[in-house]
């Protein structure tokens, strides 16, 4: 990200035509990236342990947290125009009901009445809504967003793992993986030497 | 209703609900206190955390054939044996049928790289193997019921030669056909990036899935019925079984899940014949033995545009497609199901199982 400014040192904040959520992403990340190739010697000499990788640790904490900023921001908007279907059918449906129900005797029979209108126009508005391609549309876009945050998550607590020499979430799956393909071999070979079996007792 | 003097109908209807939302704990029990088991059953067979159960039943067996049920993956397979008087389970005994039930139990991390190849062409082929060698046939009556009669769907285009009869209730075909809010919410769900970063699906993915269905019935109604009806046993025993049941769902396996959601909703490649399950491209018109379809008018899980489609799919000449007037848990747990819907299945079944 090259300076457009005559002066650079006299300002930090962000030059213009730029996007500040850019700009202090690029600033944090010049800071991390650099102080970490310059401690890194001395570093490496003094520091024994877990602290051994604290630098590189903690760079890529900080790229995560800017990053799961980010997914926030657009989790963020999707969850506010859910909340707003939501409310914009909910007002929908109260105004239909109204309409439909206005002025009713309230005994038990016209309440039941009530209750049965209110159910079913509120349950056909808002199936209405959760078929509609704008909101399956939005909610896609929000659980995906949800799912990033996620993965940024998943990636710190990898790096606290990978300090306490435990095995992170991509090695247990490596584990998984080999395990259902040892399963699958066993699985295989059971049925392999049942039909044998089974043809040798036809075969009697 | 404002502006207008309460009746005073009203008023006692009102403090009869509250006294009977206080005095509920006291004549039910918790739903965890519930027990789910109806009829006596024995494991006949286990393979990893798959077990397969065999039905007792009190009468003598006179159909030769075994029935062999694969349970969908969402929920647990008590619904087919929820209370004596509504037992699917029950039922297809006392008509003289032999009845087996897989039980996909309850997979863990461990188990998120299981797809459709390992539950059809593995456990589901395990069960059946198993089922033949104790019962001395070469073949079975499979039925599958909802997700569970995808799996045996595939497993009947792959494994034809051990189905004698295939029994297919609210089987998810066409995806594209669905009209349910199900289906619209897994054709925009990034499923690759939901699987890689969650792994197996959480039953808190399916819960919200099962809010959005009828909210307002299920999630009010419903419960305002129970409080109204707490001095009927019979309702409440029912209620709390089914309620039991709704809330016990297992996750699904991540990699199924994804094959599910692509294979199924987004590329509908199963009614299309396209869809490759191990190494294989399943064709449902390799269905030849004959083929009963069970449908419900008022399914708003799987819609009946998305189960009708097998019927037309396969190539059985011997074929019957039935409609019932009711929904999802309706057509294999009510009154209907005991009076209507397994007669007519057993009726359907008697001359081909011997």
């Amino acid at each position: 990200m090259p300076s457009t400014r005559a002066n650079p040192q006299e300002d930090v904040s962000p030059p213009p035509d730029t996007d500040p959520q850019e700009y202090y992403k690029h600033l944090s990340l010049f800071w991390t990236d650099l102080l970490y190739l310059m401690s890194s010697k001395p570093q490496a000499l003094s520091s024994t342990g877990p602290m051994r990788t604290m630098a590189s640790n903690s760079k890529r904490v900080a790229s995560e947290i800017i990053e799961i900023n980010e997914d926030l921001a657009g989790f963020g908007t999707h969850l506010a125009t859910y909340y707003k279907q939501l409310a914009d059918t909910w007002t929908e449906a109260q105004r239909k009901v109204n309409l439909k129900a206005p002025d009713l005797p309230q005994d038990p029979e016209h309440f039941e009445a009530y209750k049965r209108i209110w159910i079913d126009i509120f349950d056909n508005d808002f199936t209405e809504l959760f078929d509609s391609e704008e909101f399956g549309a939005n909610y896609g876009k929000m659980v995906s967003k949800e799912l990033e945050m996620a993965k940024h998550w998943n990636n710190m607590a990898d790096v606290v793992l990978k300090t306490a020499n435990l095995p992170n979430r991509h090695e247990l799956d490596e584990v998984y993986r080999e395990l259902h393909s040892l399963r699958r071999r066993v699985a295989e070979m059971e049925g392999a030497l049942r039909r044998r079996r089974g043809n040798g007792r036809k075969s009697k | 209703m404002a502006g207008r003097a309460s009746d005073t109908g009203l008023i006692d209807e009102l403090v009869r609900f509250g006294s009977n939302v206080a005095r509920a704990p006291d004549m039910v029990p918790a739903p965890d206190e519930v027990d789910l088991e109806v009829t006596p059953h024995q494991v006949a067979h286990t393979i990893d955390k798959v077990r397969l159960l065999h039905y007792e039943g009190a009468g003598e067996v006179t159909h030769r054939t075994p029935i062999v049920i694969a349970y969908a993956l969402i929920n647990r397979y008590h619904i087919l044996d929820i209370q004596p008087a509504k037992s699917w389970v029950r039922n297809l005994l006392d008509q003289g049928y032999d009845v087996y039930m897989v039980d996909w139990g309850t997979p863990s991390n461990m188990d998120r790289y299981l797809g459709f190849d390992d539950y059809v062409n593995v456990y589901l082929d395990s069960c059946i193997e198993s089922v033949c060698d104790e019962a001395s046939v070469d073949s079975v009556t499979l039925q599958g019921y909802c997700t569970g009669g995808t799996l045996a769907t595939v497993y009947a285009a792959l494994h034809p030669d051990k189905v004698r009869n295939f029994v297919a209730t609210a089987p998810v075909i066409d995806g594209w056909k669905d009209t349910t809010v199900v289906s619209n919410l897994s054709k925009h769900v990034e499923v690759d990036k939901l699987v890689d970063t969650v792994g197996n699906m959480p039953p808190e993915f399916m819960y919200y899935c099962f809010s959005v269905l009828k909210p307002f019935e299920q999630g009010i109604e419903k419960y305002i019925r129970f409080f109204k009806n707490i001095d009927n046993e019979k309702f409440v025993d029912n209620f709390l079984r089914v309620e039991k049941w709704l809330s016990d769902t297992p996750p699904i396996p991540g990699e199924l899940f994804r094959e599910w959601i692509k294979n199924i909703y987004q590329k509908n490649l199963l009614v299309n014949n396209k869809m490759r399950v191990g190494g294989r491209v399943v064709n449902l018109r390799r269905i030849k033995m004959p083929v009963f379809t069970q449908v419900a008018v008022g399914d708003h899980l799987v819609s009946p545009e998305c189960s009708m489609p097998l019927h037309y799919a396969v190539s059985s000449p011997d074929k019957t497609l039935r409609l019932y007037p009711t929904g999802h848990v309706g057509m294999i747990a009510s009154g209907l199901s005991q009076k209507m819907v397994l007669p007519e299945m057993g009726s359907w079944l008697s001359k081909k199982s011997d």
